[in-house]
């Protein structure tokens, strides 16, 4: 018998012993999922041509949406009583039609055969505001080009803190009281897309996608975009809309014409097109059937 | 400690006068790290760790703003500010009566060795603070989380060894008693509480890979599933050898018994923390039953690896090889 309990010993030791070793070592590579190469500043700068075309287009959401879960915000009772019906955003769906989707030029070919993502585009002057509003991100989901100001404001009476989690840019963690004035960032290379959280009041998320060039869009209320500006070309867009654990993309094949406009719909939930994939390689979780939850 | 081995030390003991004051006050402390040990699983499982990027002080300030006690301008106690700056002051609590045991110690132990591991919590618990700063200062880099994670467990197993040696049942005179079988109890309990640690270490590092609104990762989960399994098999070993050969003897087979309790605990709410934090990322928010049992699995992962350091030590005070024995009665 204490034969049997020596080798148990010594195979229980060994073998929490290997597993901690496997668990060190086994580190999975991250997909950053950067679109092309950012940052270039070697390539051609883009000059308007006044050839451009646009890509427009409506997101779809098939099948019955996910409710809105409600969140508790007794945590602080300031974000209660500034917004009593605190919900969730990742899917906010109105007459079948699919808000904050992001909606960008992944890669392409121009008319004049230039590479997209080779191109340099001018830093917009004018800055995007990021407000806190009612313990939530207004706007939810938005997009900048690489280096444009990007401007974050407190408009509610608590205090709040702004955490970016990039994988490729500068992560940064600033507090905000109330009454502060607004925060001023940029983000220096392209990254679709950055989850921004509040670590005081965890329900609040935004995404923010950056790009080298102005060819994006969020979704409105009604599910439509519009993509200014674009030179004439083939170009692959891509839709990407909040969800799992780090979002899911769809893409599409579009050729602008000189002055022309493209059309580009997307469609999410059920028996939306083959061409989905997660944007992220995501973790598989044990698959466990729930018990007592909805 | 050159010749003189640490049970000899502890022979030495015997006759030691037990100080009722300095035991409470030990007692205290490992309370109190207890206490503090849940209060950072709070924050862990609120994902409060950043909640302020300042640090030692929340924002220039460590008084929390209580209107009602004339405490105007202090840090305002809502969202996860309640639980990062209501960690940070239990850790303060704990680092000053840290420091009180070792003045007290100091005082009144005659033990040298019982003061100098006194003098290794109190650096124990400095290390520990200045790590929940880098990790804080880093914005909780894996390694440096894990890190705090663990030196937590340590911090707690060292009041708590000191509680044990400051006490009455450990400071008076006790026979030895002979190991029975080929296979000493008191090394399978050494395997038991090093599986224990290194299980500590993998959950740690589970905890802190992924937020509450992201998926667990699969290779540190099966990781900890196999700890688990580990532990099961040799903790369980030591108490039943414990339990068959010395049931008699409560100084061990109280130990053992608390041991095994925990660890079935332990086990029951590992799945059902698995099972609420594995829905987690859909939910809108770390929702309670999460946290309360997730943190209770922390929670009860420091007693199970408590009581079996509490087991071993009694287990190498009274239990002595036969050889070791015959020689001991032939020098007499």
């Amino acid at each position: 018998m204490f034969k049997q309990m020596k080798v148990w010993l010594v195979l229980t030791t060994i073998f929490s012993l290997a597993a901690l070793v496997s668990s060190c070592g086994n580190k999975t590579a991250t997909d950053t999922n950067t679109p092309g190469p950012d940052n270039a500043t070697a390539g051609e700068t883009y000059k308007i041509t006044g050839n451009e075309g646009t890509v427009t287009g409506v997101v779809a959401f098939n099948g019955t949406p996910p409710a809105p879960k409600k969140i508790d915000a007794s945590a602080d009772p300031v974000c209660g009583q500034q917004n009593p019906n605190l919900s969730t955003e990742d899917t906010v769906v109105k007459d079948g039609k699919l808000a904050n989707a992001f909606v960008y030029i992944k890669d392409g070919t121009t008319a004049d055969g230039k590479k997209i993502t080779a191109l340099n585009f001018a830093t917009p002057t004018d800055e995007v505001t990021l407000n806190q509003k009612g313990c939530h991100y207004v706007p939810h989901v938005l997009g900048v080009q690489t280096n444009q100001k990007l401007k974050i404001v407190n408009s509610d009476p608590t205090q709040h803190n702004i955490h970016p989690t990039p994988k490729v840019n500068q992560e940064w963690n600033q507090t905000q009281p109330n009454g502060a004035a607004p925060i001023e960032k940029s983000f220096a290379r392209a990254e679709i897309l950055i989850p921004v959280k509040c670590n005081q009041h965890p329900w609040m998320k935004s995404y923010i996608g950056v790009l080298k060039h102005p060819f994006f869009a969020v979704s409105a209320e009604d599910g439509s975009f519009t993509i200014k500006g674009v030179p004439p070309g083939s170009y692959t867009v891509v839709a990407w809309r909040e969800g799992g654990a780090s979002g899911t993309e769809k893409t599409m094949q579009v050729t602008v014409a000189a002055k022309g406009s493209a059309k580009a719909d997307f469609a999410f939930g059920e028996a939306a097109s083959a061409s989905t994939r997660p944007s992220l390689e995501m973790m598989p979780a044990l698959d466990v059937p729930m018990i007592g939850r909805h | 400690m050159g010749k003189r081995s640490m049970i000899g030390d502890w022979q030495l003991a015997i006759g030691t006068q037990m100080n009722r004051g300095v035991h409470r006050f030990a007692l205290l402390v490992a309370c109190a790290t207890f206490f503090l040990i849940i209060a950072g699983a709070l924050v862990t499982s609120h994902d409060a760790g950043l909640a302020t990027a300042d640090w030692p002080l929340t924002e220039g300030r460590f008084l929390p703003k209580v209107e009602s006690l004339g405490i105007k301008t202090g840090v305002n106690m809502v969202g996860n500010l309640f639980w990062e700056h209501g960690h940070r002051m239990v850790a303060t609590t704990v680092g000053i009566l840290t420091i009180g045991l070792v003045v007290f110690l100091s005082l009144k132990e005659k033990r040298t060795w019982v003061r100098r591991l006194g003098w290794l919590a109190l650096g124990g618990v400095i290390a520990q603070g200045l790590l929940g700063g880098l990790t804080v200062k880093l914005m909780l880099p894996l390694a440096v989380s894990t890190a705090h994670a663990t030196l937590a467990q340590l911090f707690f197993c060292t009041t708590v060894s000191l509680a044990v040696f400051t006490s009455a049942s450990w400071i008076e005179s006790r026979p030895a008693i002979e190991e029975q079988g080929s296979l000493a109890v008191r090394y399978v309990c050494v395997a038991a509480a090093a599986t224990i640690f290194l299980q500590l270490v993998i959950g740690a590092t589970l905890r802190h890979s992924a937020t509450w609104d992201q998926p667990l990762p699969t290779d540190l989960l099966l990781t900890h599933i196999g700890g688990a399994v580990a532990v099961t098999i040799l903790l369980g070993s030591a108490a039943f050898m414990i339990l068959r050969r010395h049931s008699t003897e409560p100084f061990l087979a109280r130990p053992a018994k608390v041991a095994c309790s925990l660890l079935v605990l332990q086990l029951c709410l590992g799945v059902a923390a698995y099972l609420t934090r594995v829905a987690s990322p859909n939910d809108p928010q770390p929702l309670k039953p999460m946290v309360v049992i997730t943190v209770a699995h922390v929670a009860c992962g420091a007693l199970v690896f408590a009581t079996t350091i509490v087991l071993t030590l009694r287990a190498f005070k009274v239990l002595r090889s036969p050889e070791s024995l015959s020689v001991r009665v032939q020098a007499v």
